[in-house]
């Protein structure tokens, strides 16, 4: 549409609001009142229901979750990474593209696609036609929108972490993963591990799979099927037999950022020397 | 002669009261301005679907009002942040509703202003002359998305914690600047004390800052441009008139001076 169709069309609305408009004050200020008083009404209601079917305890939810969960404390390894809802569409773009091909396209590319396509929205959509009947590319754009925010905010608040009962799947993993064989096999041929004896290899497996088990490695990561698939951690089934070797484990649990730039997890620097070796040895025998 | 002498008083009286308004007036400007805000004409068919944006007012409100209050009372150090928010939590007087209202304000502020956002796409109310005053909708929405992940930290639980760590990791991997801002968030090798810090600031001084400036903003864009009526009106502002009422009207009538003056005659 032409610039002075435009400009015309404007002057005519202005024109209309004039002649046959009316006051601000009172009657939308009315409207506007009415609607603030239900949100405020609305504010304290949600308020009162999460504060009084919660307790002082931490982590005690009433209807709408906790008051607060216990004290934030980095030395601890059993944690759930969540977002507050509304970022659960984001959380749960990160079970769709996985580490490390295509999960920045979940953490940036999607969103930052999404961000340029809502500004570009008045320089894309440049007609005058309002009415929706005669809008239908607008209309299942946005309900196509609705739809795909609403489901993975949904799924993001519905997904479940593994970690809950985790150890009793240990000797499990053990005899069908063959774990002790492939220990004694790293340790024969780790450089890392040099000095440790093959006879330690069980030993070894057992605590690295009860330390996986209870430092929340399952909240994100798979292992034989157990777990869940979260910020786009990578399956570890067969963690073994990507040649990583066990110094390379223990540095990437240390600062997972200095062996992968750009992972999304967590730093599990207060696990002893020991703990971290165990757990490496753990990840190297799954194969 | 007495009524006369009244209304003598009577003006007197009223003069002493205006007073201090004419002084505003006079210096400012001010009164005329918010007269001109509060009289000043809206579509007729105008109704509830367009109270969204004042809805989300609303709610910005709320969070300001009572993030002050929490501002007295919370304590930004690991060593203690915990303790006060339970302590506002569980002991201040109504310190409970003011902490519930902020943090489900900050839900309902949310979903108000997608709504709003919903309404305007759907109203078509982007288009000219409205666009710029669309883009700066969509800064206020991603300040308020920033606002709502400084905030998440602050109670300083397990929860906020850990979906801070994993928050700054997801900033990290952002091509070019994500690392910078990671580690500008972090401000040390470990979420503590400095990032604590970091996020109170943020969360309270910088980007509501920012939200109150883009606000007024497009609030006065809204009051200057003017909303838009509903699309499916028959009575809506600036519809297109079928021929007999166009002729009526005296629009379709050829001007002396063709476009030329054409900002100023239509009003007329």
């Amino acid at each position: 549409m032409s610039t002075s169709r435009k400009r015309e069309e404007f002057a005519r609305y202005k024109a209309d609001v004039k002649n046959e408009g009316k006051s601000f004050f009172p009657y939308a200020v009315f409207h506007d009142a009415v609607m603030s008083l239900v949100v405020v009404g609305v504010i304290i209601g949600l308020a009162s229901i999460w504060y009084f079917t919660s307790g002082e305890e931490p982590g005690d939810a009433g209807i709408l979750g906790p008051r607060y969960t216990d004290e934030a404390d980095p030395s601890s390894i059993g944690f759930v990474p969540r977002p507050d809802w509304y970022f659960f569409f984001l959380f749960y773009l990160l079970r769709i593209f996985k580490w490390p091909e295509s999960v920045i396209l979940g953490t940036v590319g999607i969103p930052t696609i999404a961000l340029v396509l809502l500004l570009a929205v008045p320089f894309i959509d440049r007609g005058r036609e309002r009415r929706l009947l005669r809008r239908p590319v607008a209309v299942v754009a946005s309900l196509l929108v609705i739809a795909s925010l609403g489901i993975l905010t949904w799924k993001g608040a519905t997904a479940k972490e593994g970690a809950i009962g985790a150890e009793a799947a240990i000797p499990g993993w053990i005899e069908r993963g063959n774990l002790v064989e492939g220990a004694e096999g790293v340790i024969a041929t780790d450089p890392a591990l040099a000095g440790v004896s093959p006879e330690q290899a069980g030993q070894l497996v057992l605590e690295g799979a009860e330390l996986f088990a209870q430092s929340a490695c399952l909240d994100c990561h798979l292992f034989q099927g157990a777990g869940s698939e979260n910020l786009g951690a990578p399956d570890l089934t067969e963690e073994g037999l990507r040649g990583r070797g066990v110094q390379w484990q223990i540095d990437h649990l240390r600062d997972p950022q200095s062996t992968t730039p750009g992972s999304l997890m967590p730093s599990f620097g207060s696990l002893s020397e020991e703990q971290l070796r165990a757990l490496s040895v753990f990840l190297e025998s799954a194969r | 002669m007495a009524a006369r002498a009244r209304s003598a008083r009577q003006q007197q009286i009223e003069q002493l009261l205006l007073a201090p308004i004419n002084w505003i007036e006079e210096r400012s400007g001010l009164v005329s301005a918010t007269k001109r805000f509060l009289f000043r004409k809206v579509p007729r068919d105008v109704s509830w679907a367009q109270t969204l944006g004042s809805a989300t007012l609303t709610a910005f409100l709320v969070q300001l009002a009572t993030g002050v209050i929490l501002a007295m009372y919370y304590r930004p150090d690991p060593a203690t942040a915990y303790a006060s928010i339970q302590h506002i939590t569980n002991d201040l007087t109504w310190g409970w509703l003011v902490r519930g209202m902020h943090r489900w304000g900050a839900s309902v502020f949310i979903i108000l202003m997608f709504l709003h956002l919903g309404r305007v796409f759907l109203f078509g109310a982007y288009r000219y002359p409205r666009e710029l005053n669309w883009l700066i909708g969509v800064l206020i929405l991603v300040l308020s998305l920033l606002e709502g992940f400084t905030g998440y930290l602050l109670p300083w639980d397990q929860t906020s914690y850990w979906a801070t760590v994993v928050g700054i990791n997801i900033n990290g991997t952002a091509p070019i600047l994500g690392p910078f801002i990671a580690d500008f968030l972090k401000g040390g090798a470990e979420i503590g004390t400095e990032t604590l810090a970091r996020f109170y600031s943020l969360h309270m001084l910088l980007i509501p800052g920012g939200l109150i400036a883009l606000i007024g903003l497009h609030l006065y864009l809204v009051t200057r441009l003017g909303v838009v009526s509903p699309p499916w009106s028959k009575e809506a502002a600036g519809r297109e008139r079928d021929e007999v009422e166009t002729r009526k009207r005296g629009l379709v009538e050829p001007r002396p001076r063709g476009n030329a003056n054409r900002n100023g005659s239509d009003q007329a």
